[in-house]
């Protein structure tokens, strides 16, 4: 019959339709339910950061029947990244804290766990780095990893240019050592040392061993370190900071090749060059000592950052994912990660030793020593303008150290800008 | 008692409903077949879009339910330093970057729109940029205008130049670096439309012009470019809306500096919201940048059509 024909092809039409929009539209929805036994974690690069596989590892030993799915982001997109998928209400049950400043605007919405009870038994053990994480008394990640910043220096380059081993430096004897280790021209020039583009070689520097504040508006507390960085650049004993960028030179290879006979750096590197020199892409004797002062015979004061775990608030696992950021940050953690060469917030002494047995690690005094600086102050302080405030400075200091501006002129703009365009 | 309904022949009312009929499913084969491009619009374009101009008077940070605040945001633009920078920036790139694309693009294609050998391979050479990865032009480029070593400062050095630029790492020069690497890498695309353009050209117009005595310029001049004024029209139009949404080239190159010397709208609208989280503020600077590119594209058209009124 005719009418019943049309009727029913009308039907399949309006089914086919209907099918092609469930499709369109389950394609964007939330996947299947979770496995209970699957802990999911967002890491950056995970095949040159070890510490991650070693944690994974450690936990699924330690859990029978437990697996870690790591979600692996570019390290340079890591917070866009993570702040996008929270936004789209991901349920990734693990998120890795890369600093504290992406900390402060994850807490401070609320997508992360209160982890407090976690946190406060570990910290009489002698948990490092948990005041970054404090807000009016609660706790919403565990650090589990506490890096700060040392001189990492070629053993070679310093007998072969006759400079004894950076002990108990000031800035201005770490300058004319820098003239004395450079040697050879054009693409083969050996520099004395290497700073990398990042505003806290000169910024962070000068807060940590000057009490000053970055978040503060005023900047005079940079001066001295601006002038030593630009005075080495312009004698040629650093590579420059506009090659550096049109580069895109790496510090890691830049040290790990010899083109450098220091280096100052956080501690995450002795990881990459045990790994570097093991699998026989490095060649170079190195050990750390600690970061020059601006006085001779005081304290040594330096910076670091702690990175943390924190459990998401849409996690799908979330007693899992409490029970990893426990375990990370933990003593059983901690081991884990000393293994590879990476510095635990949990600190102890047996830990430290476990540090520093390890093969391919520099064992001299100097470096042990190195390893126990008076004071880390934090990178950057937590706050809501953090972010604002970070952009400010880096673009000021971009301009200082290509010539553009005097130390005088970058410092008056940076107080400036933060003034009116990131006030309190 | 049984009744038969009558059966009259079909009346105008019956032909009015089963042409509505017909026209409503003829509708329907029409929808249903703009109906997957429509969706996949409405998805990532639409709604986003409509989105980004209601949050606009809003503060989101991406998580918490949007707290409304009027024209606040409007109003912070007004006074944001950022916000002038960028709008110049984008302003100052969008001069360089159209006029010498266009110019750069139609040379070429003047140049290689001949019956010669080897031209094939010249016109894949000038097209190669536009198919190579983006981010590799940016690296490779960048490294090309180091100003101590790079082969660009050197080069000008053979020529006498004892002052080379800084390029990228020069406030003053950043964006003209900038400006060139784009006009090399996007000239290869706008030629093939170009290329086109000039074969569409009928011969017999150069060879009238060429009786009447005209010479190769004033060919070019009265024969060539009013040819191609629809072309160039349309060049112009895409041109100008992609120099003022650059983002990609400008992130890997100079992310925006030294300084703030090359901070383009499209960046400041990607910084202020995915870095510093202000979804809100985000999206007002994103309404100034759509609404830029609207007037300017707009005004192209009204041009445009003016021109065509004899």
């Amino acid at each position: 019959m005719i009418p019943n024909r049309r009727a029913g092809s009308r039907a399949r039409r309006w089914a086919g339709l209907a099918a092609a929009l469930s499709l369109a539209v389950t394609g964007c929805g939330p996947g299947a339910a979770a496995d209970p036994n699957t802990l999911t974690v967002s890491v950056w690069n995970l095949a040159s950061t070890p510490e991650f596989q070693a944690l994974f590892d450690a936990f699924e030993q330690a859990n029978p029947g437990v697996t870690v799915k790591p979600v692996d982001i570019v390290a340079a997109d890591y917070p866009e990244k993570v702040t996008t998928m929270l936004a789209g209400g991901d349920r990734t049950d693990v998120i890795t804290m890369k600093n504290v400043t992406d900390y402060a605007r994850h807490s401070s919405r609320g997508q992360l766990q209160d982890v407090t009870d976690l946190v406060e038994p570990l910290e009489p053990q002698g948990l490092q780095g948990l005041e970054a994480f404090e807000s009016e008394g609660r706790y919403f990640a565990a650090p589990y990893r506490q890096d700060f910043w040392v001189l990492y220096y070629n053993k070679t380059l310093f007998q072969q240019a006759g400079v004894p081993a950076p002990e108990n430096w000031t800035w201005a004897e770490y300058a004319d050592a820098a003239k004395k280790l450079t040697t050879g021209s054009g693409g083969d020039k050996t520099f004395g040392a290497y700073h990398h583009v990042w505003r806290s070689v000169v910024q962070a520097i000068a807060a940590a061993q000057n009490d000053g504040d970055q978040l503060s508006g005023d900047y005079g507390f940079f001066t001295e370190q601006y002038t030593t960085a630009l005075r080495m650049q312009q004698d040629g004993s650093v590579l420059d900071y506009g090659a550096i960028t049109t580069q895109q030179a790496d510090y890691r290879s830049t040290f790990e090749r010899a083109r450098t006979a220091m280096m100052p750096m956080g501690t995450w590197y002795t990881s990459s060059i045990i790994k570097a020199k093991r699998e026989g892409d490095s060649q170079v004797d190195w050990a750390i000592a600690p970061l020059p002062q601006r006085a001779e015979g005081g304290e040594v004061a330096t910076f670091g950052s702690p990175t943390a775990f924190a459990a998401n608030r849409n996690a799908d696992n979330s007693d899992l994912a409490r029970e990893f950021v426990a375990f990370a940050a933990g003593e059983e953690g901690a081991k884990a990660i000393t293994k590879v060469g990476v510095v635990p917030a949990l600190r102890s002494e047996a830990l430290t030793d476990a540090y520093f047995q390890l093969d391919g690690m520099a064992k001299d005094e100097l470096s042990t020593a190195a390893f126990r600086p008076d004071h880390v102050a934090l990178e950057m302080p937590v706050s809501k303008r953090s972010s604002a405030v970070d952009t400010i400075l880096k673009e000021e200091h971009e301009l200082i150290m290509v010539g553009e501006k005097s130390v005088a002129d970058g410092i008056r703009d940076m107080g400036e800008r933060v003034r009116t365009e990131a006030p309190e | 008692m049984t009744t038969t309904a009558p059966t009259s022949p079909p009346t105008a009312a019956d032909h009015a409903a089963r042409r509505r009929r017909r026209n409503r499913r003829a509708a329907l084969v029409g929808w249903s077949f703009i109906l997957p491009n429509f969706l996949g619009f409405a998805l990532v374009t639409l709604v986003p879009v409509l989105a980004a101009a209601v949050l606009a008077f809003a503060e989101w940070d991406s998580y918490n339910p949007p707290r409304w605040v009027g024209l606040d945001n409007f109003t912070r633009m007004l006074a944001d330093q950022n916000v002038r920078v960028a709008l110049t920036n984008t302003l100052y790139y969008a001069a360089g970057h159209i006029p010498l694309t266009l110019v750069a693009a139609l040379g070429l294609a003047l140049v290689l729109n001949r019956r010669t050998r080897g031209v094939g391979f010249f016109r894949t050479a000038a097209f190669f940029p536009y198919v190579t990865s983006l981010v590799a032009v940016a690296v490779v480029w960048n490294a090309l205008f180091d100003p101590n070593s790079g082969p660009v400062n050197q080069f000008l050095g053979a020529l006498g130049v004892t002052d080379p630029p800084g390029w990228t790492t020069s406030t003053t020069w950043s964006m003209p670096a900038v400006i060139l690497t784009s006009v090399w890498r996007d000239m290869g695309y706008y030629m093939v439309l170009y290329l086109a353009g000039l074969q569409a050209i009928p011969a017999e117009y150069h060879e009238a012009a060429r009786v009447d005595g005209a010479n190769r310029w004033q060919r070019f001049l009265h024969v060539t470019l009013p040819c191609l004024r629809p072309t160039t029209f349309f060049v112009l139009v895409m041109l100008t809306i992609q120099s003022f949404k650059v983002l990609d080239l400008i992130v890997v190159m100079t992310d925006g500096g030294p300084g703030r010397s090359t901070l383009v709208l499209a960046q400041l609208v990607y910084r202020v919201g995915i870095r510093e989280g202000e979804f809100g503020y985000s999206s007002a600077i994103s309404l100034l940048l759509f609404a830029l590119v609207l007037v300017v594209t707009a005004a192209q058209f009204r041009l445009n059509q003016r021109r065509h009124i004899p």
